[in-house]
């Protein structure tokens, strides 16, 4: 281990300097400074921007019947057509949306629930805090995909489905990040100064638990992203989330397997894609954790 | 002692959570559940409902439903599945050594491939090394299993021309066929695992390699292998086992999709048919084997510490 600890880099800057400059030229450092998480922001800007221009990006509609089937790659179809004639390149760029898609609301789903559940439980204690783990303990003694393929079992395999179990599973990730600084937070001397002023514990939790309890959670929410993307191909590769005709590259996937001994293309591409977007936002958490957090800096 | 018996409580008390939880889920369920059961739909009267009602004792209250439930299950009654009538528990029996001797094969594979990978790559301080180390880490975390299965079945049929029986056999019937079969499933699980552990190991490794007992032990004369293995691994496994545990999680998940894939008929696969037929006393039931065996590691682990460490005393 190798740490240089962020407070003497800080340390060593001249006085006199605003904060906010500090923080963000330190933030420019190590977030561009390490190529790992350099790396990590490209691809999931690269994603980002294949998702949002999709309908302008995508060469052919990503569900229309336009082709012979599994046409290898080739100068109209850049990367060949998929076991219905439809176009490969259309349907992984089209993919990327589904999956961001899912993917953000899923860790939204599993911030609102997870981070409320889990501030409120640090902040109040005793039995609040009992009740609260003791449930988020019970989700946890699942592995996360046999709970969410047994939710979508029962609410029916739809996207919008797979999203609410995807985000019902990571809730307690979140819930004991945010339970962690909230309890160190409310020992402190100032909070205790607040409440003798009279401030309420809403105004205490929004104006000093929420600001300690940001930065761990902005990096939990980079690396569910990634877990979140994850789970979502699982489960429309079970058959279990997207539906067709829709492109999603868990589905992709699924379809291709009958088809990758003849043609391996429609099965390799959709998984790099994955591959590629799981890996940007793992880079990205890393780098920002190293930043935000350097006792829990990746080795 | 006083922490074993309240670990042993509180895992019985997750326990009896988790099939709160199943059985609400199943509860909840759109539609209903004669249809399901019967596999049709309206075409019943009104007397054939109640007697299926009945028949699986569904017209009584939630409670007393739940209850009942969960004593059979206690006496290894996990019902009887809708659609073959074969009792679940039966099911169960005959599915899980397969899922077993998968997961068990995978593990076994990560501690003999990826601790050693691992203690070698801790001898090298060099960027290149580290960096290398940082990448199969996170390319570990990164890559889907499902896809890396698909990936080994073309590699292994376009390379090797070679792919596995497709009708499992077990390890009795035939060894050399259950090895050939369970050989690309265990790839294709280990991988992902390894990359962790190696990050992982070289890391603590390295940590414990820092320390002034080390510099004692190298000063006094001992060979660097010894010095390694006896004195630096032996402290630095504490970390590793937990990553371990905490992968147990992916590696349950991760058996259900592999079992998929590779025509392994376990516990996933098992699972994953339940739930296409909506045959819901086997999904209940597989989904309690699944959290049983979760927690039931994850205590393992707790208890491996003081083994490992005897410094770590629970109050």
């Amino acid at each position: 281990m190798s740490d240089v600890g962020a407070a003497p880099v800080v340390g060593a800057l001249p006085r006199g300097l605003d904060p906010a400059q500090v923080a963000r030229a330190r933030f420019r450092r190590t977030l561009l400074g390490t190529p790992v998480a350099l790396i990590g922001a490209v691809l999931v800007g690269i994603v980002l921007v294949v998702a949002v221009t999709a309908p302008v990006l995508a060469p052919y509609s990503p569900v229309a019947q336009i082709a012979k089937p599994l046409l290898p790659p080739g100068t109209t179809h850049m990367l060949g057509t998929d076991e219905f004639g439809r176009d490969e390149l259309s349907r992984l760029i089209w993919g990327a949306r589904v999956s961001l898609y899912v993917g953000g609301l899923a860790v939204l789903i599993a911030l609102g629930l997870g981070a409320t559940a889990g501030v409120l439980a640090g902040f109040f204690g005793g039995w609040v805090d009992d009740v609260i783990m003791r449930i988020m303990d019970v989700v946890l003694s699942l592995p996360a995909l046999v709970l969410a393929i047994a939710i979508t079992s029962v609410l029916g395999p739809t996207l919008t489905n797979a999203m609410l179990a995807i985000g019902l599973v990571y809730a307690p990730t979140f819930a004991r990040v945010a339970r962690g600084p909230t309890l160190t937070v409310v020992r402190v001397p100032y909070i205790e100064a607040a409440r003798s002023i009279g401030a309420s514990s809403w105004r205490i939790i929004a104006r000093h638990v929420l600001p300690n309890v940001a930065a761990p959670i902005l990096v939990q929410m980079t690396v569910s992203f990634s877990t979140a993307i994850l789970t979502e191909a699982a489960l429309s590769f079970l058959g279990l989330g997207t539906q067709p005709p829709t492109a999603s590259w868990g589905l992709m996937l699924s379809a291709a397997r009958q088809y990758m001994l003849i043609d391996p293309w429609i099965a390799v591409l959709p998984g790099f894609a994955i591959a590629l977007t799981v890996l940007g936002f793992n880079l990205l958490g890393d780098g920002l954790r190293d930043l935000l957090d350097p006792r829990m800096r990746a080795l | 002692m006083r922490y074993l018996a309240r670990r042993a409580v509180w895992t019985v008390v997750a326990l009896l959570g988790v099939s709160v939880l199943i059985f609400l889920l199943v509860r909840l369920l759109p539609g209903n559940i004669v249809d399901i059961i019967a596999g049709t739909e309206g075409q019943l009267g009104r007397e054939q409902r109640a007697a299926i009602l009945r028949e699986f004792g569904l017209d009584k209250p939630l409670v007393v439903q739940y209850f009942l439930w969960l004593g059979n299950m206690l006496q290894g009654n996990f019902g009887w599945s809708f659609r073959t009538s074969q009792p679940v528990a039966v099911l169960i029996a005959s599915r899980l050594p397969i899922t077993i001797e998968l997961a068990l094969l995978s593990v076994l594979s990560v501690a003999f491939v990826g601790i050693p990978l691992g203690v070698a790559a801790s001898v090298s301080r060099s960027m290149r090394v580290r960096t290398l180390v940082q990448v199969v880490g996170v390319l570990g975390l990164s890559l889907p299993n499902f896809w890396v299965a698909v990936l080994l079945i073309i590699g292994a049929s376009s390379l090797f021309g070679w792919l596995p029986a497709l009708i499992y056999v077990t390890p009795w019937a035939d060894p050399w066929v259950n090895i050939q079969q369970m050989f690309l499933p265990v790839l294709s699980l280990a991988l992902g695992l390894s990359a962790v552990v190696v990050r992982m190991t070289r890391s603590s490794m390295l940590e414990v390699l820092g320390q002034d007992f080390i510099r004692v032990a190298r000063a006094k004369g001992l060979a660097t292998r010894a010095i390694l293995l006896r004195h630096a691994l032996r402290n630095a496994l504490v970390p590793i086992v937990t990553v371990l545990g905490l992968q147990t999680g992916f590696l349950l998940g991760g058996v259900v999709i592999t079992e998929q894939i590779f025509g392994l008929p376990g516990l996933g696969w098992t699972l994953l048919n339940g739930v296409y037929q909506r045959d819901y006393p086997v999904v209940q039931g597989t989904v309690m084997v699944f959290a049983v065996t979760f927690v039931l590691v994850n205590l393992l682990v707790d208890l491996l510490y003081t083994y490992l460490d005897p410094r770590i005393r629970y109050e």
